[in-house]
């Protein structure tokens, strides 16, 4: 009982994470209806970065993001404005294969500059830390990133529902001619959503990087975890995503109880049901 | 019963078809004979490109002429290369008995998992393919009667010295890399291929005036489901051993969008062109690792943003001959006139 209790709270924990995951993803599908193939490859090129900021300065991993995050959305603001531009509303095909290539291209840069061997983010003392609760053992560093992954997802809900940003992006994902027409430059706007979602990256990234170690290859699975988690809660709804996140979390945690290598499997297998069960998604896309 | 307006052109003149069939028997017959003039290493290329040739025509029908781009056509890779490895070391059959078998069962696991996969349309079906395949490559991974991480040797070609395996695994990839084409033109000639491509212009349009549009994307994923197993345990005899890790490897799908994308989508030509440009790039700059993969990728990413239609669709439009004869024209219009209107001139 105390294991599974354990296993369940370790799920929602990691789902919480891949609910991040999903959260870029997400608002990329909805406002320039486009899907990143390459969204995995850049959390893990996120999390490189904060590795070299952190042995170049010597500062610790959220000390660091201070200069990613301004760095990963210079990055996708960059990578709109000149590549992703180009593509985004042509059709679907256009930019899943741009991104494609992307992916192909970021984990093998990658891997010449990092070689293939794995790496992991040191948290410090913070790692060791932890307490017992009900019988049940839990980490200081794990809760403080599970916090840090709602804490995400809430500001995400409030900048959409109550910014001009969040009205001009509602407004593009509604209807992309009409918000032309009412003066949404949608181009320039694609730049800052584009560096608005690779920041959430680079956050997301460093919370990744702390639990788990990473290498060049390792982006194609958290895309799709990332993408699980969103068509499991529905499209445009960042509660849902949420929701969908911590299926998937357990989902795996539970899997891998029942046999080691078996875990993103049972994940997968919990998508493929949920698809069958509910295929529009577990909620909805809200009317707001 | 449809007439393509090819037929009615005025380079169907008897002369002509003759020269054609002609050249392409005599073409047919150097082909098979590529064994007795060449080495193995040549045969082993010519597989190599023969069966990735018949994954990419697959890849390009589904993304081309269904709209179906999947991400996960790997997982028919794994699939019709371990039916056949199973079946056969279980059976102790001859493998090219049983080369229809694993086409079978592509098919028939392409028809299962249709049902889920037809939930998610576009860019989702796309993605959702791939966790098709991750769930098959860590299903077979912990498989010990399929030999996990290490895989399994196809046993009964130890009965075969080695000339004839190479040349037998050769005759195999020609008769997929042919058939495959053979059998794409059929299709794109026939009903299947007119609706396929009356959704593709306009699928609202299609389901107004009865094309059954849902019923002609699964047989269409199934037939390609079926053609990249084939290639893919033909593939594998070339090797011998098939583990889950390279028969359900990403890198088969991206072999073929990188030969669709360059030789042209939605094109029966594209993939033909591409193959070749593909294994000359390799030929030439697969020493270089890592910046190999940059360099692909980036020509992919170029091509996307320059040339969406690929090589094919460089070509000056007067040169743009029509070989395959699957493009249909309206009959008031000449020849001459490019379009990809479906035929009016069908009898219904």
């Amino acid at each position: 009982m105390q294991i599974m209790a354990e296993t369940f709270l370790n799920g929602l924990m990691l789902g919480a994470l891949y609910a991040v995951f999903g959260l870029g993803l997400s608002l990329s599908l909805g406002v320039m209806r486009m899907i990143n193939i390459a969204h995995g490859d850049l959390i893990v090129v996120g999390a490189y970065l904060t590795s070299v900021v952190m042995s170049a300065i010597g500062i610790g991993p959220f000390a660091a993001l201070v200069l990613v995050v301004p760095m990963m959305f210079g990055l996708g603001w960059v990578m709109q404005i000149l590549l992703l531009n180009r593509v985004v509303g042509r059709d679907a095909l256009a930019p899943l294969l741009l991104t494609f290539g992307l992916s192909i291209v970021l984990q093998n840069i990658l891997q010449e500059l990092f070689t293939a061997d794995t790496r992991s983010l040191q948290a410090g003392d913070l790692a060791s830390l932890g307490f017992e609760f009900g019988g049940v053992s839990i980490g200081v560093l794990p809760l403080l990133s599970t916090a840090a992954s709602f804490a995400l997802l809430g500001v995400t809900h409030w900048l959409i529902g109550h910014t001009h940003f969040g009205r001009q992006a509602r407004a593009v994902s509604d209807d992309p001619d009409t918000a032309r027409l009412v003066g949404v430059n949608d181009r320039r706007f694609f730049a800052v959503v584009t560096g608005f979602i690779f920041s959430l990256i680079g956050m997301a990234a460093v919370l990744y990087a702390l639990r788990t170690p990473f290498s060049p290859t390792a982006g194609p699975e958290r895309l799709l975890y990332s993408f699980e988690a969103v068509v499991l809660g529905g499209l445009g709804n960042i509660w849902g995503t949420l929701f969908g996140g911590l299926v998937i979390g357990v989902a795996q945690l539970f899997g891998a109880k029942i046999s080691s290598g078996l875990g993103p499997f049972f994940g997968h297998l919990v998508f493929l049901i949920a698809l069958l069960a509910f295929p529009q998604g577990l909620f909805r896309r809200s009317a707001s | 019963m449809t007439i393509a307006l090819s037929s009615r052109m005025p380079s169907g003149s008897i002369s002509r078809r003759i020269a054609v069939w002609s050249g392409l028997i005599l073409f047919a017959v150097i082909l098979a004979a590529v064994p007795w003039f060449s080495t193995f290493a040549v045969q082993r290329l010519l597989v190599e490109a023969l069966t990735l040739f018949a994954i990419a025509l697959a890849w390009n029908l589904l993304a081309g002429y269904g709209g179906l781009v999947a991400v996960g056509l790997h997982v028919f890779v794994g699939v019709g290369a371990y039916a056949l490895f199973a079946t056969s070391n279980q059976l102790h059959l001859n493998p090219w008995m049983l080369l229809p078998a694993a086409a079978v069962f592509a098919a028939t696991f392409a028809l299962i998992s249709a049902w889920p996969m037809f939930r998610l349309s576009g860019a989702h079906f796309a993605v959702g393919t791939w966790v098709l395949a991750e769930m098959m490559r860590i299903l077979t991974l912990n498989s010990p009667s399929l030999g996990a991480g290490g895989g399994m040797p196809l046993e009964a070609m130890g009965d075969f010295d080695r000339w004839t395996r190479n040349a037998g695994v050769y005759w195999a990839a020609l008769m997929v890399g042919a058939g495959s084409l053979i059998v794409a033109r059929a299709v794109l000639r026939g009903p299947l291929g007119l609706a396929l491509m009356s959704v593709r212009d306009s699928e609202p349009a299609a389901l107004a005036s009865g094309v059954p549009v849902s019923r002609s994307k699964i047989a269409l994923w199934v037939l390609c489901a079926a053609m990249t197993g084939l290639a893919g345990a033909v593939a594998y005899m070339n090797t011998l051993q098939v583990t889950p890790d390279a028969s359900f490897s990403l890198n088969w799908t991206a072999a073929a969008i990188f030969i669709a994308v360059l030789g042209g989508i939605g094109t029966l030509e594209g993939p033909i062109v591409g193959t070749i440009v593909y294994f000359a790039l390799r030929e030439f700059f697969a020493d270089y690792g890592a910046w190999y993969f940059i360099g692909m990728g980036l020509l992919a990413i170029a091509t996307m943003v320059a040339a969406p239609g690929g090589a094919w669709s460089l070509l000056p439009q007067r040169w743009r001959f029509d070989p395959f004869r699957v493009r249909r024209l309206m009959p008031e219009l000449g020849p001459d006139r490019h379009a990809s209107t479906p035929a009016l001139n069908h009898d219904l």
